[in-house]
């Protein structure tokens, strides 16, 4: 069984990859045949270089907007969950918080920034606010839906044995929201990375934002590439991440492995 | 607690729902009465309430009008003393658990102490005590509900469809297993179904109901000897008997 799993997820990996390679040599070779400038395209070999020659820039860059994306993702997933558990036990509290919730949602972050930044100043403190504020929603929503989504047999069962909402909550309601926690994490996690940057093309203070701004005043296409493929790969493993320990947690759902 | 109280006793109880088409009047006078250690099914058809009463017997459900006693107490009270047990149509197991731990789950929550893989090999599922909840027939699967039902020893085993979901052989050995276990527990069962044949064979009296209002038609005794086998059912007795319970229902209609 492990073994099919594995041929499987080369048998996922290796389309993409072999796309991915085809993509880089036709780039590569339009780049050189039609002689294009290299502040408008860079050929992949100079993209990689650009890697190459200063990787602590790139890698202290992008340590740092992951650390603000995932502060903001943790703290946002703590408090939206705790908040989900209240709503999912009271009709009442739901109305009352779906709305506020919702006008967090539907505000265009950009457009509080510079209120985070007199709040949390000029530091990591409005990157990870951003970062919090952008992922708060979807973990909202899936929590309560899942909270909710108990098997009503089940949730009769524990009622005639007048089971406490406590057991209730830690032996049905909270395994039983997990499928959508992951779900919500999923797509959370690179929204986190985008929040992070963008507060950080605002204040141009630190991190990869940072990094792409200097890159792009210095007409630095290749640096450009290279921030972008960096960000990529940090979406790519995150994601490969969560769904990893996805996989390992909901053996006993249908969604889990593939 | 008086010896000699009835297991459940309903008086009067009445019971509407109500929805965006106005009140639809679910249960209506209900009185019944079953003796400690009775095997009592409710048959008729859908819509007829017999789920509602099931559910009002085991505190599920808040009644309009009427008065329910498990064991001269109110469900509320039955609940919290553990009287009760309860397998619906679908198993409603806890698919992260596996069935030895799906079994544990009301000694968890009321404090009980028990064998589960004693009671686990008595369900005839003893080998399969690690396996997860998915990996079992359907059939399987509510035996695993069966014992997590009976586990804490309950007084009052409501069932509600049980074997409703399943195909016909799975039904035919769950009756069989349902009455060898009865015969040695001899605790009160409390029996939904749609199906005549799987009341009379099982049931000391099976408890007649027709809809609209969700009222009780009659209320026969099963004369039929024990322990029974399903070789009973090519009985010229147990013909009568389904043939008299299905006139009774025709007639209502």
């Amino acid at each position: 069984m492990r073994r099919g799993r594995l041929s499987g997820l080369a048998a996922g990996a290796l389309p993409p990859a072999v796309f991915v390679l085809v993509l880089f040599v036709a780039w590569d070779l339009y780049v050189r045949w039609r002689d294009v400038k290299a502040y408008l395209l860079s050929p992949p070999v100079e993209v990689f270089r650009a890697l190459a020659t200063d990787p602590g820039r790139f890698a202290d860059a992008a340590a740092e907007s992951l650390t603000a994306a995932l502060g903001g993702l943790l703290i946002a997933s703590v408090v939206a969950f705790g908040l989900a558990v209240v709503m999912a036990h009271s009709r009442t509290l739901e109305r009352a918080l779906y709305p506020p919730a919702l006008l967090v949602k539907v505000t265009p972050i950009v457009a509080i920034y510079p209120l985070l930044a007199i709040w949390f100043g000029f530091g990591i403190g409005p990157k990870v606010a951003i970062a919090a504020l952008i992922t708060f929603f979807p973990m909202l929503v899936n929590a309560v839906v899942g909270l909710r989504s108990i098997d009503p047999q089940a949730h009769d069962f524990m009622r005639v044995l007048h089971a406490s909402r406590w057991q209730v909550f830690w032996r049905l309601r909270l395994p039983s929201s997990l499928p959508y926690v992951f779900a919500a994490l999923r797509i959370s996690v690179p929204l986190s990375l985008v929040g992070a940057v963008v507060a950080e093309f605002l204040s141009g203070s630190s991190g990869m934002g940072q990094l792409i701004l200097i890159a792009n005043g210095d007409f630095d296409t290749a640096g450009l590439f290279g921030a972008a493929l960096v960000l990529a790969a940090m979406g790519v493993s995150l994601t490969a991440a969560v769904s990893y320990v996805e996989g390992r947690v909901l053996t006993w759902h249908d969604s889990s492995g593939g | 607690m008086s010896t000699g109280a009835a297991a459940i006793e309903v008086r009067g109880l009445a019971h509407r729902y109500h929805g965006a088409e106005g009140a639809l009047q679910a249960l209506d006078r209900i009185d019944l009465s079953v003796a400690d250690g009775e095997f009592v099914s409710l048959v008729g058809p859908s819509g007829c309430g017999k789920t509602t009463l099931l559910r009002a017997i085991g505190g599920l459900l808040r009644v309009e009008t009427g008065e329910v006693q498990v064991l001269g107490v109110d469900p509320e009270e039955a609940q919290q003393r553990r009287l009760f047990g309860l397998v619906s149509q679908e198993p409603g197991l806890l698919p992260w658990r596996s069935v030895e731990a799906n079994v544990r789950l009301p000694l968890e929550v009321t404090g009980a102490a028990a064998d589960v893989r004693a009671l686990l090999t008595r369900v005839g599922i003893g080998e399969f005590a690690r396996y997860a909840p998915r990996q079992l027939s359907g059939g399987m699967r509510q035996r695993v509900a069966l014992a997590r039902a009976l586990v804490h020893g309950p007084r009052v085993l409501l069932m509600d469809e049980p074997f409703g979901a399943l195909d016909e052989l799975s039904r035919e050995a769950m009756r069989l297993e349902l009455l060898r276990l009865w015969e040695s527990e001899r605790i009160t069962v409390l029996f939904v179904t749609h199906s005549i044949r799987e009341a009379v064979l099982l049931s000391d009296r099976v408890v007649v109901m027709a809809p609209r209002p969700g009222r009780i038609l009659d209320d026969l005794r099963v004369p039929l000897p024990r322990p029974r086998t399903d070789a009973l059912e090519e009985t010229p007795e147990f013909a009568a008997l389904v043939t008299r319970i299905r006139a009774v229902l025709r007639e209502a209609q």
